[in-house]
């Protein structure tokens, strides 16, 4: 990670999105940041945490999201700056708090929340839009279009927050949160105030200070007015900018990274004489009378957005409160279908769009030598499929899990959730989960599932969830089994890591964000406390792992757990030598004849096993492997040998 | 042998799904996908061996060619005897009496398997073996105690022929094998087609079959025997020979009883279309004998199983007489019985009497009773 602290106004740095973000916060004097990790926005907080000691500000990795976002309001009502940071599926999460904090309203302290939305759900289960959820909620929104306004935008929001009492978001893409650009820094802030929760705090100074959102009705209205001034702010705002001609063939309509595809593409076109680009930072309230003085320019208007049509629906209202424009331009965007209404868009999807609008012809490059690079490109990428990694413990508990659903005949069910194990869905996991919604879920569709005995329901119900999410938003549900008597397993994937986001600490590690040790929240404990049979698994010995699960499907009675321990192995493998030395027995592997069928390269599927076509046996790829030594286990020959080192 | 070979969806389609498993244990053992597991073959994942699928192939409910197996074995095609190949019928019993009292009847089996073991014909026996709380699983003996703990009937499925398959290859170690009729018949089909990557079938020195008419479900009918009695306490189980009708059970004091009526419901439901009551491909087949208490009925079939007589004769390890005549006709008769019984059941499946499902038409004895 680069330096974010680093103290050189005036000077570039190369930052990522996320860290131009975190550095903007630090130039904005933030006390207070709090995050649950999750693709795209993990970085925000992890390079907070990493230098927060040094900058004498406090961060953390929460629980969830909606603990970061109420610690973050907790520090604000003390006066102290704050920031919540999370990727969209976390605004959900937090999304009751929120619609009552907007009402209660912020303390001295500026609160910011960030969102980070992933378009085409790179890292994702969904690519949930959160622009929406600003207009819901009545808050200030802004969105950054580069590197250099992710950290001023940031900066300044802190300010407007502050000075309107209210929660305000940023909203990032993944394009800008993980693209890498030049920031100009400014200057970092002198020392923190004193910390100090007010409790007298009214005009009159006798009330005591009270945060809710009662009286509503009022309270709402307060809101409006604030989103007024924020509105009549964002009028003059630098964030908003139109570049292009005074009459433009067509004008564009963007924001985020868009905006930057819309130039690449007006560029590509050589359209910059007929194409004007209105670049939005600002999009809620939008700026109405900036927006206007625009929208007359041109007679046709393509909005460039991803995911939803928030900026076109939001500008179609002003132009339905306008009197009307003459001659009333065209307007183009997903409405009309030259805009995908799902998905990332790229500079070639705007290059179409535009040239569909003005009926232009425009080849990006030659189709024959399109096809030849692509051919060529494709030749040197090895086949790969998402997978596990090699060693990976979650591999030896999906295998355990299958065994024993297959032995026990009755046709179980996984559910799962969001995870490194949300790949058994497919040939990583031998295909085992059956659901895959948010964090938690897996297990409160258990409870569900394993309460249908009275309808003839017999089939074993086993819930996956890490050992992040589980923290994060299972004790609920299982509570709820134990309670409700729900028959269902909850398996715990406990790789002491959150390991798909970037190995943050949580509860189990002992560990906090800004690398102190603390104490461990003990997962077992927590669950025999509840009443829960619990049993410790290690999933490397298969055969075990498969008796006790077989052995607690076979068993009457409430929610159980089930405990799947084993350290990450990238973690491990960064520690330790491997433990194994593992070859193939050439002589003893049949490899695709019957008895076989070269389960461990077409099922088993460790990367760190390959098929040699032209011997007809497999391999151990020594580069790979990690020595987990499980693979010998699964050779039905024996023909796979592990040494220890 | 087969005239086309399938896989194991097949396997599943035409025998297991279809309520024809016999739970011999041919199939398991030494694939990864297919394992036995309380009373039932589970299928772990999918296998795509469709050219040379050895569950297929030795499966004992899949096609079988008779004639084939017979030369194999016999030298000879399938003849139209009801006992199949019978070099001599006689009965025996045990001259040693620690084993006349743990085994059922004669105690043939134990006290045969016994010499073969001290004389050095096999180094090991595959076999049934109760647990402590009497729940049968395979066992390879390797030591005459060990046999002996092995002796008795449970009168349940039990998949020999797993732990057979679990021998590795490269093991050259000499085997008995005591089997159901099912068994016997999956290890004359290895014989008659020697199985890849399995144990070499040449190691197979001596089968001891068993006379059956039907096995009980190693699952259902252990649920039920558990939940009516302190299996812990059980020596032995016995079904005597008609007209008795009864199942016993035997503890060091007591005796208990079932009507037959009450436990057939957990027979297997594959038995009810088994040709085989005398385990027709063994070397040795060995069965009790109606009327003549504490004695074997034993069918010496082929030239290894009559070297093992003679030998426990002349080492004065059994006792041997002949099988009076009457006893020898209804035999005949039983098994006879137990042929056409189980032809109609599968003509009655397949609803053709020309698909015999997995029995080869062309015997000289399947034709006759067709007729």
């Amino acid at each position: 990670m680069a330096n974010i602290e680093i103290d050189a106004p005036g000077t570039s740095q190369l930052f990522i999105g996320n860290e131009a973000i975190a550095r903007g916060a630090l130039e904005a004097g933030i006390g207070f940041a709090a995050a649950y990790p999750g693709t795209p926005s993990s970085e925000i907080l992890g390079s907070l945490a990493q230098i927060a000691k040094k900058m004498g500000i406090y961060a953390e990795w929460s629980i969830n999201e909606k603990v970061a976002m109420e610690a973050a309001a907790g520090a604000s009502y003390a006066g102290v700056r704050a920031l919540a940071a999370m990727k969209q599926n976390g605004i959900n999460v937090v999304s009751d708090f929120l619609a009552n904090l907007v009402m209660s309203g912020t303390g001295k302290g500026g609160l910011v929340l960030v969102s980070c939305d992933d378009p085409s759900a790179i890292s994702s289960s969904n690519e949930q839009d959160t622009r929406p959820i600003a207009k819901w909620l009545d808050i200030p929104l802004v969105e950054p279009g580069d590197f250099q306004e992710a950290k001023d935008m940031t900066k300044w929001l802190f300010d407007l927050a502050e000075e309107l009492g209210t929660l305000c978001m940023l909203r990032s893409v993944t394009r800008i949160a993980h693209a890498r650009g030049n920031v100009k820094l400014g200057e970092l802030p002198g020392k923190q105030h004193k910390a100090y929760f007010d409790q007298i705090h009214d005009l009159k100074n006798v009330m005591p200070t009270k945060f809710m959102p009662m009286p509503s009705s009022l309270r709402h209205f307060f809101l409006h007015m604030k989103l007024d001034k924020a509105r009549d702010k964002f009028e003059l705002s630098p964030f908003n900018r139109y570049v292009g001609p005074d009459k433009p063939d067509l004008l564009i309509i963007t924001c985020g990274s868009c905006w930057l595809y819309s130039q690449d593409a007006v560029k590509a076109l050589d359209l910059e004489d007929k194409v004007g680009i209105l670049k939005l930072g600002t999009l809620w309230p939008l700026p109405e009378k900036f927006i206007n003085k625009h929208l007359g320019k041109s007679q046709k208007i393509l909005f460039v957005e991803e995911i939803d049509p928030f900026l076109e629906r939001s500008v179609m209202e002003i132009v339905a409160n306008l009197p009307s424009l003459s001659p009333h331009p065209t307007f183009y965007g997903k409405r009309s279908g030259h805009i995908n209404a799902y998905g990332e868009l790229n500079p070639n999807m705007v290059i179409k769009a535009i040239s569909t609008v003005l009926e232009l012809t425009y080849q990006p490059r030659d189709v024959v030598y399109g096809n030849k690079a692509e051919a060529v490109a494709k030749s040197n990428v090895p086949e790969r499929s998402m997978t596990f990694c090699a060693g990976c413990p979650h591999r030896a508990t999906f295998w355990a899990i299958r065994n024993a659903i297959k032995l026990d005949g009755r046709d179980g069910v996984v559910t799962g959730d969001i995870g490194c194990y949300s790949m058994a869905l497919g040939p990583a996991g031998f295909f085992q989960v059956r659901t895959m919604h948010c964090m938690g879920a897996g297990a409160g569709v258990a409870n569900g599932l394993g309460k249908l005995g009275q309808f003839g329901f017999d089939q074993p119900v086993l819930a996956v969830v890490g050992d992040s999410t589980f923290y994060h938003a299972t004790i609920p549900a299982l509570i709820n089994g134990i309670y409700n008597q729900s028959k269902f397993i909850l398996v715990i994937l406990d790789n002491s890591a959150t390991a798909m986001t970037g190995f943050q600490p949580h509860p189990g590690t002992g560990m906090t964000a800004m690398g102190e040790p603390t104490k461990v929240i003990s997962m077992e404990a927590l669950c025999r406390s509840l009443g829960a049979r619990v049993e410790v698994c290690d999933p490397f010995d298969l055969e075990s792992t498969t008796a006790t699960l077989l052995e607690m499907m076979a068993e009457g009675g409430g929610a159980k757990v089930a405990i799947m321990r084993r350290q990450c192995e990238l973690v491990r493998a960064k520690k330790e030598k491997l433990p194994y030395k593992v070859h193939v027995d050439a002589e003893k592997c049949i490899g695709e004849a019957c008895g076989c069928d070269r389960l461990c390269t077409r099922i088993f599927l460790c990367p760190g096993l390959i098929w040699d076509k032209k011997t007809g046996k497999s391999k151990v790829d020594e580069v790979i492997c990690n020595g987990c030594g499980v693979c010998v286990d699964v050779c039905p020959q024996g023909a796979i040998i592990k040494e220890a080192t | 042998m087969a005239t086309e070979s399938k896989g194991c969806k097949e396997l599943f389609n035409e025998v297991i799904d279809a309520g024809l498993c016999t739970l011999c244990g041919a199939c398991t053992g030494s694939c990864p996908y297919l394992v036995y597991y309380k009373g039932r073959i589970a299928l772990l994942d999918n296998c795509t061996r469709m050219d040379e699928a050895q569950c297929y192939d030795y499966c004992p409910r899949t096609y079988i060619d008779m004639n084939a197996i017979s030369q194999k074995i016999f030298g000879a095609q399938y003849g139209d005897s009801e006992i199949g190949n019978a070099e001599e019928v006689l009965i025996a019993r045990s001259t040693d009496t620690s084993i006349t009292e743990k085994a059922q009847y004669g105690g043939v089996v134990t006290t045969l398997l016994s010499l073969a073991l001290d004389e050095g014909l096999i180094e090991g026996a595959l076999l049934t073996k109760t647990s402590d709380d009497k729940a049968p699983s395979p066992f390879l003996a390797q030591a005459v105690d060990e046999i002996l703990q092995c002796a008795g009937s449970s009168y349940m499925a039990c998949p020999v022929l797993e732990r057979y398959n679990q021998i590795p290859k490269d093991n050259g170690d000499k085997l008995g094998i005591v089997a159901m009729p099912c068994q016997v018949l999956a290890v004359a089909k290895m014989k008659a087609n020697p199985p890849e990557n399995r144990v070499n079938i040449g190691n197979v020195r001596l089968v001891i079959g068993l006379f059956c008419t039907w096995a009980l479900s190693p699952h259902n009918f252990y649920q039920f025997l558990k939940e009516n009695l302190d299996l812990s306490k059980v020596k032995r189980f016995d079904i005597p020979p008609p007209p008795a009708n009864r199942f016993d059970v035997f503890t060091a004091s007591s005796k208990t009883s079932f009507p037959l009526e009450k436990i057939r419901k957990f027979t297997m439901p594959t038995c009810a279309y088994c040709l085989d009551m005398t385990s027709e491909f063994a070397d040795i087949s060995v069965g009790s004998v109606e009327g003549i208490e504490g004695w074997n009925t034993v069918i010496i079939r082929t030239k290894i199983g009559a070297e093992l007589m003679e030998m426990a004769k002349k080492k004065g390890k059994l006792q041997i007489d002949k099988l009076p005549s009457a006893n020898l006709a209804h035999l005949k008769e039983a098994s006879l019985l137990k042929k056409k019984r189980a032809l109609n059941e599968i003509i009655k499946r397949s609803g053709d009497s020309n698909n015999l499902i997995y029995v080869g038409l062309s015997t000289k004895l399947t034709e006759k009773i067709l007729e």
